[in-house]
């Protein structure tokens, strides 16, 4: 049976914002829908509105030309509307079983019987019995996925689902929606990474600021045209001048190693690597692998032997991350709420936390506001954040623009070496591209960036030489014009 | 010397008629903190519990009126303490403290017309198969039916929390409200039923203490009980039948200091007093020590707010 789903003149205004500004859209089954925008553009608040998480302020949802009143979560599942959120909804400390069990009306054996035919159907394989916080990201997505399917949906929405999976577990949940819409569930797809659109749907919605801007096939779009119309502007792309770079070292890793004692943790074996001044190194591999290991060591986080590190010719290795600083060594960490940045915190605030040694941002152990608020004003203008507020509290800025103050926080100084991981995760269009040139830059002032990704393009864009990182252990150093995307991948899985 | 096994079967029972309040107020708080609610308030809602118990009693002479109207009591202020907590959103450790405080001092002005009035007989049961059994009788007959019900409820409280439907919600809704809330449970409703049933618990314990373990009434008769069965929830790892050992542990202790006290053991009477105390929470931190499994018995949402945006 066909499904028609249809939004028709929504809005969702919240104080300051217009989420939703009178959108309209048709979906018909048997097609991959992408909804495609920014961070902020509304994407997310328009599915929650088809989810019943939000009620709109306006306008109405017609399913098979009926009027659907979407009051809460339940109201969504009862009228088959299945939805993946972004962050889980999951029990993490019940099994898979009861988290499934709780919200089906069915008996425990019918129940059993029916998810295990869906996992077969669909080749997933978890143990029932476990309790998910035991479960990878991708499994826990099944999970959700299983969760959905067991009411037979006729749409399925997924949002921004790839956003915490490998790219082997992206390319299994691809197979898998595809089999869906084979088998007429609609499917909605939220995202903002335009490589996804083009594999996977057959038509796209861009939405900007709130507003619908556009509707076409897939077959009519590519890469350049989406990202334009999601940016709203045409984009530079941006290309590293490869240049010869000097052959001064900088920074020299012998015989680094890291035994952790939590079992949760990746031990790095015998690292090794030298990166030379105005130069990008970039370390590739499947988060997990000891990136966020291999960050913290070199950060100093985790301290190791004095001459396993040796910086500017003096070994470091033993120092503390203030301390390296004062070597003029900077560093931007995984997760921007909760390493980089206290969200709590106003952003002058969170400016002082740095560097707070060479600077004369406290006198005789007074805070010395004046003079951190004006250095704060001149990240927030030379790194392009947009806000002029200081005071504002940092969990209130995007993603986007977080990042930017924290690279423009460990910039100002002007370091000799950037180390960054991950430093465009979860970011949109623009602020990456922002970042991107910002990263040339720097290099481009024979600067040095080492740089631990898990974005196999954003590498190769990036970097002059290339490492992958496996299990705890480097790859051989490479020059990043002579690997491809697919060599990367190989040696990601633990291939040579 | 020939040991009486009647006089050891007494001790022990002596031993689990002291534990019964605990392991009620205990139980009840297990279920409340399962939910995602700290509710520091037990010791007030105890006291609570014994004086409306007992002054019920007294007045209309009836047990049952009494008991149940001790729980009802107990329903009543924890109803404060949901309101505060789940719709206006304050603070649960700050309210549940005031809670305790306004107990105590709302009870001792209640109480203060029945200092001195002798409590009634509590009807025991299976008071004739007392002596057909040595050693055995006296721990399994001739208590209230209080008694039985305190010793039954770890293992109703075991069996709903892991078997029912109901008791899977519960957990849910500790574990994360918010998923909770996004799969169409109501997680407040849930919450308050949950706080509520805390309270009719530690209202019955207050009952047992007042009008069956020591039938009468004196200012602040719990005597610091509702921290301890508070502190056997946490050190129990939030499961019921370690509850249920904690308790014996706590009350066997405090049986036999007394008697170690009375024969006259050359220990200071200080550290013999503190003793039930240390050993319990010893013993149930070495048997609750897996940490995989604290991880998932420990409600992830304990005592923080929920509250829905849209």
């Amino acid at each position: 049976m066909n499904t028609n789903l249809k939004i028709s003149n929504v809005t969702k205004i919240y104080p300051g914002c217009v989420a939703n500004d009178n959108v309209s859209l048709e979906f018909n089954s048997g097609k991959i829908y992408a909804l495609l925008g920014e961070n902020g553009a509304g994407k997310s608040t328009l599915v929650k509105i088809l989810s019943g998480v939000i009620i709109p302020d306006e306008g109405k949802i017609y399913l098979n030309e009926n009027n659907l009143k979407l009051n809460s979560p339940l109201d969504a599942k009862k009228n088959d509307i299945g939805m993946v959120f972004q962050h889980f909804n999951l029990f993490e400390t019940l099994s898979v079983f009861e988290n499934l069990i709780i919200d089906s009306g069915e008996q425990k054996e019918g129940l059993r019987e029916k998810i295990d035919s869906i996992m077969r159907k669909y080749n997933f394989s978890i143990d029932l019995d476990i309790p998910v916080l035991n479960l990878s990201a991708g499994q826990k997505q099944k999970v959700e996925i299983i969760r959905c399917l067991i009411r037979s949906p006729k749409v399925l929405i997924m949002d921004e689902p790839t956003s915490v999976l490998t790219e082997q577990e992206t390319s299994e949940l691809f197979l898998s929606l595809k089999k869906f819409s084979e088998e007429g569930i609609l499917i909605i797809y939220i995202t903002h990474k335009l490589k996804e659109v083009m594999e996977l749907c057959d038509e796209v919605a861009v939405m900007r600021r709130g507003k619908l801007v556009s509707v076409s096939e897939i077959k009519n779009e590519n890469i350049e045209s989406l990202a334009n119309k999601m940016v709203g502007q045409n984009l530079k792309t941006i290309k590293k001048k490869k240049e010869k770079n000097s052959s001064d070292k900088l920074i020299n890793i012998t015989n680094l190693n890291f035994i952790s004692e939590d079992p949760f943790e990746t031990n790095l074996s015998d690292i090794n690597f030298s990166v030379n001044r105005g130069e990008c190194l970039g370390i590739a591999g499947i988060s997990g692998n000891g990136q966020s290991e291999l960050f913290q060591v070199l950060s100093g986080e985790i301290i190791s032997d004095k001459n396993s590190i040796e910086f500017d010719k003096n070994y470091i290795g033993d120092l503390n991350p203030q301390e390296r600083r004062e070597y003029l060594m900077a560093f931007s960490p995984e997760d921007r709420l909760e390493q980089a940045a206290i969200p709590q915190m106003a952003i002058f605030e969170n400016v002082a936390l740095n560097n707070y040694k060479s600077s004369n941002f406290f006198n005789n152990g007074l805070i010395n506001e004046n003079k951190i608020k004006e250095h704060s004003k001149k990240i927030i203008s030379d790194f392009n954040v947009n806000t002029d507020n200081i005071e504002l509290k940092s969990q209130f800025l995007s993603g986007g623009n977080l990042q930017k103050l924290i690279i423009g926080r460990e910039l100002i100084t002007s370091p000799d070496l950037l180390i960054c991981f991950n430093p465009t995760w979860g970011l949109d269009v623009g602020a990456i591209n922002y970042i991107h040139e910002t990263l040339i830059k720097i290099n481009e002032q024979n600067k040095s960036i080492i740089l631990i990704s898990t974005d196999t393009d954003e590498l190769l864009k990036l970097s002059d030489k290339i490492s992958v990182i496996h299990k705890g252990k480097l790859s051989k150093i490479m020059d990043a014009d002579e690997v491809t995307s697919e060599k990367l991948g190989i040696l990601m899985g633990g291939g040579n | 010397m020939i040991i009486d096994v009647n006089f050891v079967g007494l001790i022990i029972a002596s031993i689990m008629a002291s534990a019964v309040p605990l392991i009620l107020a205990s139980c009840g708080e297990l279920i409340t903190e399962r939910s995602g609610v700290l509710n520091l308030g037990v010791e007030g809602m105890m006291i609570i519990g014994a004086i409306s118990g007992f002054a019920l009693m007294t007045v209309t002479g009836s047990l049952i009126i009494a008991v149940f109207g001790a729980m009802l009591a107990g329903v009543l202020i924890s109803t404060i303490f949901a309101f505060l907590t789940q719709t206006l959103i304050t603070n649960h450790v700050a309210t549940g403290l005031a809670l305790t405080i306004f107990g105590i001092g709302i009870s001792a002005m209640i109480g203060k017309n029945f200092v001195g009035i002798p409590g009634k007989e509590f009807p025991i049961i299976f008071e004739g198969l007392k002596d057909t059994i040595p050693l055995l009788s006296p721990i399994l007959f001739g208590h209230s039916i209080v008694f039985y019900f305190a010793f039954a409820l770890p293992f109703i409280t075991s069996y709903f929390l892991k078997k029912t439907k109901i008791g899977l919600i519960v957990r849910a809704v500790g574990d994360s409200p918010e998923s909770a809330s996004n799969q169409g449970i109501n997680v407040k409703l849930v919450r308050y039923a949950c706080i509520l049933y805390g309270g009719a618990m530690c209202g019955l314990a207050g009952a047992y203490l007042s009008m069956i373990y020591t039938p009468q009434w004196i200012e602040n008769m719990t005597g610091g009980r509702g921290w301890i069965a508070l502190a056997l929830v946490v050190f129990s790892t939030w499961n019921p039948i370690k509850i249920l050992i904690g308790a014996m542990i706590f009350g066997g202790l405090t049986i036999i200091q007394f008697h170690m006290q009375a024969i006259g053991v050359r220990i200071p009477v200080q550290f013999l007093t503190a003793l039930p105390y240390i050993v319990t929470i010893i013993v149930l931190v070495v048997i609750s020590r897996d940490s995989r499994k604290i991880r998932l018995s420990t409600p992830s949402s304990l005592g923080k707010s929920f509250y829905k945006d849209n």
